[in-house]
């Protein structure tokens, strides 16, 4: 096939949190993630709404994170290649999720045309990484060449989350024991760090000013340390939360006046972060642009 | 009088100084321009000299550099509370300038007191004039005077840098305005011409009394505890007293009187002197160590305890320690450690679970010693380790410790109150090198407020507001924010002093004086006063202070 006209897909899943409705303007397909809520299944974005989402939770509805069925999975390629002729699907990161080991798996029976990328991005950073990849692909790179570019860049992100209460944490078995240690006695705002594989204590803090504080210290940090120094034309800067809208649009004024010039684009957190978290988080991220 | 003194001549010099600050430490004390309730100066003072004295004490013959070792390593250990850091660097500079010389004149000694002085002020941030340092500076220039005019007389030279510097701490209320106000003199400037003028009676051949009080420190108590530490104390009386020789006592008696001695008892002590000798024993027949002591001259001093009626309390106190420390003592090494100063069970429990390896008990009613900090550091198996002192008056003894410690890197982040303490804790994080964390505490304990409430204990004027003896009194970061006749009201005007636009939560820790109804409706005041804020209510069991608050 003449390499010109391989046309290249660009698929990822819900976690992304690019809706439905963005998908479709981007040129792009979200693969929906299912939730069991009360043993009943939703799909986000599809059959779940935020709203209703937060509704159950503060509910004290039992809310389960699933990876979606294989066959689920297999359909939805098999959609795209209807009229694409290769894929390159980006699942939440292989560290929070088995999904990403399952799509890997799967896509060794579609002989190639299928590249999952396994750069353990989440939310905001998984985003940028679905953006990226259809900037490579249209720069003419195939879906292998994306995949390994992607996997090379897969540490240029960072993202930190100020929660506003341990307990969903807690309640979810999803703490490490870094963060298990924190605060007994005294009511804490826990920062978390995504970096890499695994999500983990990063600090803590009482008031919302201090997290707040040491989250935009860290990412500050972060772009000088590793991403090349804190500036627009290399780096994105996004905030994300959880049911926490008014918040982040304050802390994007303040950002501002931290990196001015940046671009910050504000997206709610995905549910299957947000299921462990609860609702009142902030986080922000930052990803190197690439070159 | 001699115009030279060599080691023995200076160590009974210093031997009287000291004996002096302590028969006027709570004459001292009572100098506080805060009316706090609290050990302070006199008595922080009096440990800190009284740790040198102890080793100076129990020299035969100390030839000058020996004697300059046990006055300044002694103190450096012992110093505890700002006065006696700053004490213990004056004996640091003194003993530095002096420890080649065998004797001391005019010259030598006016070049030891500036040495003092200087090294003194180096020890400490931000000196502050019009107190022990303005007094010391004064006896330095003095005593530089009197050499360059060629005064080669070491009583009229003593006698007129002793005039000079009463005169300069006369004039301490002039430069210090909270002295001014409470109507007081320093009370570390007064500690140290205390040391001053016992030194300069011993030297004119006043009456010297050599005995240590061996009570009057926390290594000595616990010395004291060790031999008796078993269940059954064998012998009950603990007995002390100075033999005035009227009689050649050579080696040999010493040996017959202390072979004697182990006949009818243990934990013997016998330190022999020119003309005194100190004797402590415990013996079921403290009469018969008196008989025989008799022989050799006329006693003084004597103290004889029961120390069987005392056991049983020092032995629970002995058996908590122990428990604690034997709960503590195998650490896994680790990176970065902790130490804080706290005291209440409450706070204690906080600090743990924030993540302090190591708590020491003070505050206070006792801030510990840089010995006390030498001793937590040496505990905590990691590289690196944080002090957070929690007390502004426990800052400097840390200081101290960090500059004597070799294997170890000490961080000491100057926190004055257990809320700061708090906040620079939880702002730590491990991620980030220690430079950056020290940074990023030193910075977040800023922006807390601390307000504490506590009584009165004397009568006085500060800040412009009147103070009676047994009133309340709610204390910002920066002076006494209210003061009245009931703990809540007090504690809700300090608090309604320390608001400020843009604070997110108020944080409540009650005393172990305060019983938890009387905390809850309290929060409840200010939860009313405040709908703004958060409020969040902990029991500290912490003495002395009912609350303690702060707001971020």
């Amino acid at each position: 096939m003449d390499r010109l006209s391989t046309r290249v897909a660009v698929a990822t899943d819900s976690n992304s949190g690019i809706t439905q409705m963005e998908a479709k303007e981007l040129g792009i397909s979200v693969l929906p993630m299912p939730f069991m809520i009360n043993e009943e299944t939703f799909f986000e974005d599809i059959t779940l709404s935020q709203e209703e989402f937060y509704e159950k939770l503060k509910g004290g509805a039992n809310v389960v994170t699933s990876q979606p069925s294989p066959e689920s999975v297999m359909e939805f390629w098999k959609d795209i290649l209807k009229e694409y002729d290769e894929i390159v699907y980006i699942p939440m990161s292989s560290g929070l999720s088995g999904s990403c080991q399952s799509a890997l798996m799967l896509s060794e029976e579609f002989d190639g045309k299928v590249q999952v990328v396994n750069n353990q991005r989440i939310s905001v950073t998984q985003r940028q990484s679905v953006l990226d990849a259809m900037l490579l692909a249209g720069r003419g790179m195939n879906a292998a060449e994306v995949k390994d570019f992607l996997e090379k860049d897969k540490f240029n992100s960072s993202i930190y989350i100020m929660l506003d209460t341990l307990y969903y944490l807690k309640k979810g078995g999803r703490i490490t024991p870094a963060a298990a240690a924190i605060g007994t006695m005294l009511r804490l705002k826990p920062v978390l760090q995504i970096q890499g594989e695994k999500l983990d204590a990063f600090a803590k803090a009482r008031t919302s000013n201090q997290g707040k504080s040491i989250m935009i210290n860290a990412i500050r940090a972060d772009m000088e340390n590793r991403f090349g120094g804190a500036k627009a034309d290399n780096i994105w800067l996004e905030i994300a939360h959880t049911k926490n809208e008014e918040a982040a649009n304050q802390l994007k004024e303040e950002l501002l006046k931290e990196f001015s010039g940046f671009d910050i684009v504000i997206s709610p957190l995905s549910l299957s972060v947000a299921c462990h978290i609860g609702p009142g988080s902030l986080a922000i991220a930052c990803c190197k642009k690439i070159t | 009088m001699t115009n030279i003194i060599d080691a023995k001549e200076l160590a009974k010099m210093f031997l009287a100084g000291a004996k002096n600050l302590e028969s006027r430490k709570e004459w001292i004390n009572d100098l506080n321009v805060f009316p706090v309730p609290d050990g302070d100066t006199g008595t922080n003072m009096t440990l800190t000299i009284m740790s040198a004295a102890k080793d100076v004490a129990a020299m035969e013959n100390p030839d000058m550099k020996a004697l300059c070792k046990a006055i300044s390593s002694g103190s450096l250990r012992g110093a505890r509370g700002n006065s006696g850091v700053i004490l213990s660097q004056l004996f640091r500079g003194f003993t530095k300038s002096i420890k080649e010389k065998d004797k001391l004149d005019v010259p030598v000694f006016a070049d030891a007191f500036e040495k003092a002085v200087e090294t003194a002020y180096k020890a400490v941030m931000k000196p502050k004039e019009g107190t022990i340092l303005t007094v010391a500076k004064g006896a330095s220039i003095r005593a530089r005077e009197l050499a360059g005019e060629g005064c080669e007389d070491l009583g009229y030279f003593f006698d007129e840098i002793i005039k000079y510097a009463d005169e300069v701490l006369e004039r301490t209320p002039e430069m210090l305005p909270v002295l001014k106000q409470a109507g007081v003199v320093d009370s570390g400037g007064q500690g140290l011409m205390q040391v001053l003028k016992g030194a300069y009676d011993a030297y004119l051949g006043k009456e010297i009394d050599f005995s240590i009080e061996e009570a009057s420190g926390d290594s000595l108590k616990k010395a004291n505890l060790e031999p008796n530490s078993d269940f059954d104390i064998k012998f009950g009386y603990c007995t002390e007293f100075i033999i005035m020789l009227s009689k050649n006592f050579n080696i040999k008696h010493e040996m017959d009187f202390k072979e004697y001695l182990e006949s009818i008892g243990d934990s013997i002590v016998v330190v022999a002197d020119d003309d005194v000798v100190k004797v402590h024993v415990h013996t079921n027949d403290p009469g018969l160590a008196i008989q025989k002591a008799l022989k050799y001259g006329a006693l003084s001093n004597l103290k004889i305890d029961n120390m069987r009626l005392e056991h049983q309390e020092k032995l629970f106190k002995e058996n908590q320690e122990s428990k604690e420390e034997a709960a503590q003592e195998p650490m896994p090494h680790k990176e970065v450690g902790f130490i804080a100063v706290s005291v209440g069970e409450g706070i204690n429990e906080i600090f743990k679970g924030l993540g302090v390896d190591y708590m020491i008990e003070g505050g206070q009613t006792m801030n510990p010693s840089t010995e006390d900090m030498l001793n937590a550091i040496d505990k905590v198996n990691a590289d690196t380790i944080f002090i957070l002192p929690n007390n502004k008056n426990i800052i400097l003894a840390a200081n101290q410790a960090k500059a004597m410690v070799e294997n170890k890197k000490i961080i000491v982040i100057p926190t004055k109150t257990v809320p700061q303490g708090i906040t620079a804790i939880i702002n730590y994080v491990p991620d980030l090198t220690a430079e950056e964390n020290e940074e990023t505490m030193k910075r977040e304990m800023g922006n807390v407020k601390t307000g504490q409430v506590t009584y009165a204990v004397r009568d006085t004027v500060i800040d412009d507001k009147k103070i009676k003896q047994g009133d309340y009194m709610g204390i910002g970061d920066k002076g006494i924010l209210s003061v009245g006749s009931e703990v809540s009201d007090v504690t809700a005007c300090m608090v309604q002093e320390m608001m400020e636009e843009g604070l997110e939560l108020i944080s409540v820790y009650y005393g172990e004086d305060v019983a938890m109804e009387e905390a809850e409706s309290l929060k409840q005041r200010i939860e009313d006063a405040y709908p703004a804020c958060d409020v969040e209510l902990q029991y500290g069991g912490q003495p002395i202070y009912y609350y303690i608050i702060s707001a971020e």
